[in-house]
């Protein structure tokens, strides 16, 4: 059930992608629609008609714009992207943070047709007309210390036979000289999640495939003398040639998780699911998949890290918004004590180099409302006593664009939760249907709803 | 063209689907106001109720939809309400450079008059809603008062809540540093004169449009409310002041607002989505005449319900009439503007400016000028964005602040107790707010800005190389059947904050 077609299917049944008919070049213009469809907060993309060996798909990681209500579930794809019933932060947030290591299952691969070993044949999409072809949301597999292991890349093609890959620095510099490589696209959501998680830890850690195995049931199979997601939708294998400059355009949002370095990889053979289809992302766009992807990921981290932090779990869920860039933490916490607000945030700045604010609410508050988690910022949060900036000393983020050269600066957390020391009668209700009208009136408004025929709404 | 009252405001809802009537009686007292959120929450149609005891109730009759807050207030001013955000600002703002003179009608013309009631007026033959289950009593809260400077012709428009307490007397939400609230503190109540008032209740669209707006004190508002509407106000003259109020409202209330008196006030389920307390002492209106039409419709607020992703009059009408209100406002004190907008998710507490200005100095400038104007005592926080950021999409502005405004050097005035606030908060302890004669909070509080513009060094390019401009990309997707949300078309080539591609 997690092979990407599989998934896309799931969505298209589920109305939470569409299918555009238009023919489309992969030269601009499929990424130039992904990225409208990804900035509007829009479902996932499949193009039907695009030149090249390749279907291309787009959105189908992404997370909804949550200011938008029309959104059916923000989270629902990536919910649906690791096979879960609910499609609740929560469910999703807990499971990558609490997913055990598993042994793969064995299975024979899938991409099993052979294809010229041409990459400007298959139809990567460029990011601009006229630029090179772009590879974004696969894995590159290799082996470390004689261990297979798949890393994430970013990269585009160099030559027919050559793509240029900024993958973790740490796996590079594990890599032998002219190590033999797969690059596989199109892989299971849950092999791509697993190696940004373990590629991307203070102590990066190749094993993988487990970690891949234990999110959701990932399958692998040899190609060659390298264990692959077995149901990817093509595979490029080749060796390393070298380690070169950055490859060209906006980097991935996992980028900002790491050190990257960059390799060139010459490939030598390309094979294919039939009617192969491949997940792309629209870097550099906001909402686009790697971005929801990336802050989902950081979120378990310190969801798990830092919620045991105290010998409690204070914690009860934390979010990196895609609307935000990654350059923002929200968290809803119970305040375990005067002054544990300032704990919080900063342990989150400890183990956290993507961002320099955090906004902490009460436990109540509802991970799936993020209007009204930034309404609590704007309304509950004293503008002079909560909004809280630390010294000048605090190392630069990554997230943000300004202190890029890494100069140190201050962080800031608002503290949006009521006051531990208030009494009961400070704390005003919230304005709600459940808390304005008595239990005999909503039974009227219900009744009168059924008769006004307004169920649909 | 605008429509020229409340009930061919109602009769265009209709026409376009937006209406729903009740036909079934229907009590003031929660049961109106609980379908009114329901419907609020659920993004759907205007609920009019015909039977509410001898008049009728309109709930959030100004709720725009959720993705498009300015739509139904555009079809009260006679614009198509498929404007992109944009063009309807730019449109409201064409209208306001062009203030139309009122004309007076004859009584006996006026529909508000149809039924005087001079002798003994009595406010409880009405059906005031009783708002929320916690409310202080029941209120009249979406309306136009209209009250006079004593000391020149100007006649201020604006929009105070009124809590009903018996047959002829209310309380009224006065909190200094308003332009009616001043009039009545600093200089009636000095000199030991009521104050007359006109609550005009139902007024045509335009009319309650201006009444939102900041009108710079001096100015004419029924002359703005003309420009609005495309055409003159008619105005009539009150039966026992010398006030003139908008001819075609559905019912108006004559009074004084009395020097030295107090009522109690509240607790009020308020606009920023919590019931704000204590209960507190505001100035009294005494009821002298009630005139209106038949069967007159009373509309009302659901306070409380324009959070979050739901909308209500009040938080459309601050994207809707606020927006290109401040937006001229600031053009026209020399402020490079783009645009002013309101954050949707919470009502009057944060707005949004979008400017080329880089200057930190002029932003500075610029903070300073709101906060000792209009924005001074609801508005908290301004966020400066890029021009081409739109304030009123949370998203871009969200991304602006999180990725452009660094702690270290674009958060200003956070920390420093010293500025004026009302006392609706829920932030400041009651001590806090206290119980001052003037409606304001007894401690200060801050006023903050936050400047989320690129660094010069790092301005993105915009990306106008694409295969396919953004217009176009936006119509393929609308023929593959995809909602793609409310970019402005007119911008499809500039990019949105981060927006690299």
């Amino acid at each position: 059930m997690t092979a990407v077609r599989a998934l896309i299917d799931r969505l298209v049944d589920s109305d939470e992608a569409v299918t555009v008919d238009k023919r489309l070049h992969w030269d601009g213009e499929v990424t130039a629609v992904a990225a409208e469809a990804a900035r509007t907060g829009g479902p996932g993309i499949v193009f039907a008609d695009t030149p090249g060996e390749l279907g291309l798909a787009s959105g189908t990681l992404a997370a909804t714009n949550g200011f938008r209500s029309q959104s059916p579930s923000t989270w629902s794809r990536l919910c649906a992207a690791l096979d879960l019933e609910s499609s609740s932060y929560r469910a999703l947030l807990s499971t990558i943070a609490t997913a055990a290591e598993a042994e793969p299952d064995r299975a024979p691969i899938e991409a099993t047709v052979s294809v010229e070993p041409d990459l400007y044949n298959l139809g990567l999409p460029t990011l601009e007309p006229g630029g090179r072809p772009t590879v974004t949301l696969g894995v590159i597999a290799g082996k470390v210390d004689s261990e297979v292991t798949w890393a994430p890349i970013r990269g585009d093609v160099q030559r027919y036979d050559h793509l240029r890959l900024s993958v973790p620095k740490a796996f590079a510099t594990r890599c032998a000289p002219k190590a033999e490589v797969v690059v596989a696209l199109g892989v299971p959501p849950g092999a791509y999640f697993a190696a940004i998680e373990r590629w991307t830890l203070d102590r990066p850690d190749a094993a993988v495939l487990p970690r891949a195995a234990g999110l959701t049931d990932v399958s692998v199979g040899t190609h060659g003398s390298i264990l692959v997601p077995a149901e990817s939708e093509s595979l490029l294998a080749g060796n390393i040639t070298s380690q070169v400059t950055q490859p060209e355009g906006p980097a991935a949002a996992w980028e900002q998780l790491c050190e990257t370095e960059s390799i060139d990889v010459s490939i030598s053979t390309i094979t294919t699911r039939p009617e192969p289809i491949v997940p792309i992302a629209p870097l550099g766009t906001p909402l686009a998949d790697d971005v929801a992807i990336t802050g989902l990921i950081e979120a378990a981290r310190l969801f798990r890290r830092v919620n045991n932090y105290w010998g409690v779990a204070p914690m009860q869920w934390i979010q990196l918004p895609a609307e935000a860039g990654l350059g923002f933490c929200i968290v809803s916490s119970e305040i375990l004590y005067a002054g544990f607000d300032w704990q919080l945030a900063n342990a989150l700045f400890s183990f956290s180099d993507l961002f320099d604010k955090v906004l902490i609410l009460d436990e109540a508050a509802d991970p799936s409302d993020l209007p009204r988690a930034i309404d609590n910022m704007w309304v509950k949060a004293h503008p002079a006593n909560d909004w809280v900036f630390s010294g000048p000393n605090a190392p630069a983020p990554t997230a943000p664009e300004y202190r890029t050269d890494g100069e140190p600066g201050s962080e800031l957390y608002i503290n949006a939760t009521w006051d531990v020391s208030w009494d009961e009668e400070y704390i005003a209700p919230r304005v709600t249907y459940e808390n304005s009208y008595p239990e005999n009136i909503r039974e009227r408004v219900e009744k009168r709803w059924r008769d006004l025929e307004l169920e649909d709404l | 063209m605008s429509t020229d009252s409340l009930r061919a405001y109602v009769d265009r809802l209709a026409a376009h689907g937006d209406l729903v009537q009740i036909d079934d009686p229907v009590s003031w007292n929660l049961e109106a106001s609980a379908l009114t959120m329901r419907l609020n929450e659920a993004d759907g149609p205007i609920p009019l109720f015909r039977n509410a005891d001898g008049a009728q109730l309109l709930g959030d009759p100004y709720r725009g939809s959720q993705c498009r807050p300015w739509d139904r207030i555009a079809t009260g001013l006679g614009l198509s309400r498929e404007l992109s955000r944009r063009e309807y600002y730019e449109a409201v703002i064409d209208r306001l450079r062009n203030p139309v003179d009122p004309v007076t009608v004859d009584r006996e013309d006026a529909p508000c008059k149809s039924v005087v009631e001079t002798e003994e007026p009595d406010l409880l033959e009405l059906p005031w809603p009783f708002i929320h289950a916690g409310d202080g009593g029941r209120y009249s809260n979406l309306h136009t008062m209209v009250a006079p400077d004593p000391d020149s012709e100007w006649v201020d428009w604006s929009y105070h809540r009124a809590m009903i307490h018996d047959s002829q007397s209310a309380s009224v939400l006065l909190l200094a540093g308003e332009q009616t609230p001043n009039l009545y503190y600093y200089k009636y109540e000095r000199r030991e004169e009521p104050m007359p008032v006109a609550i005009v209740v139902g007024a045509e669209p335009a009319v309650q449009a201006t009444s939102v707006m900041w009108i710079p004190t001096g100015r004419s508002e029924a002359r703005y409310a003309g420009g609005l509407k495309g055409g003159p106000i008619e105005l009539v003259e009150c039966e026992t002041n010398d006030l003139l109020v908008p001819a075609s409202a559905e019912l108006v209330i004559e009074g004084r607002i009395v020097p030295g008196a107090r009522r109690d006030e509240g607790p009020f389920g308020d606009y920023f989505g919590y019931m704000h307390g204590p209960r507190r002492s505001m100035p009294a209106l005494q009821v002298d005449a009630i005139t209106h039409r038949p069967r007159p419709i009373i509309p009302y607020c659901v306070e409380g319900s324009g959070v979050g992703r739901t909308e209500n009059t009040t938080s459309s009408m601050e994207a809707a009439c606020v927006g290109p209100d401040a937006t001229l406002g600031l053009r026209a004190a020399g402020y490079e503007v783009e645009c002013c907008g309101p954050w949707q998710s919470t009502p009057r507490t944060v707005y949004t400016i979008s400017t080329p200005t880089k200057s930190s100095e002029r932003l500075h400038e610029l903070a300073n000028f709101i906060y000792t104007t209009w924005g001074m005592l609801h508005v908290d926080f301004f966020v400066f964005v890029d021009e081409d950021v739109d304030p009123l999409d949370q998203r871009a502005v969200l991304d602006a602040l999180a990725r452009h405004a660094d702690p270290s050097e674009d958060f200003h005035q956070f920390g420093r107790e010293n500025m004026p606030k009302v006392p609706l908060n829920i932030y400041q302890t009651p001590s806090e707010k206290g119980n001052i004669q003037t409606g304001t909070s007894k401690a200060k509080t801050a006023k903050a800005y936050i400047d989320a513009t690129r660094d010069r060094s790092h301005a993105s390019p915009e990306a106008d190389h694409r295969a396919l401009s953004r217009a176009d990309a936006r119509e393929i997707l609308r023929e593959a059947g995809v909602a793609v949300g409310e970019s402005d078309p007119t911008r499809s080539n500039l990019s949105s904050t981060g927006d690299q591609t």
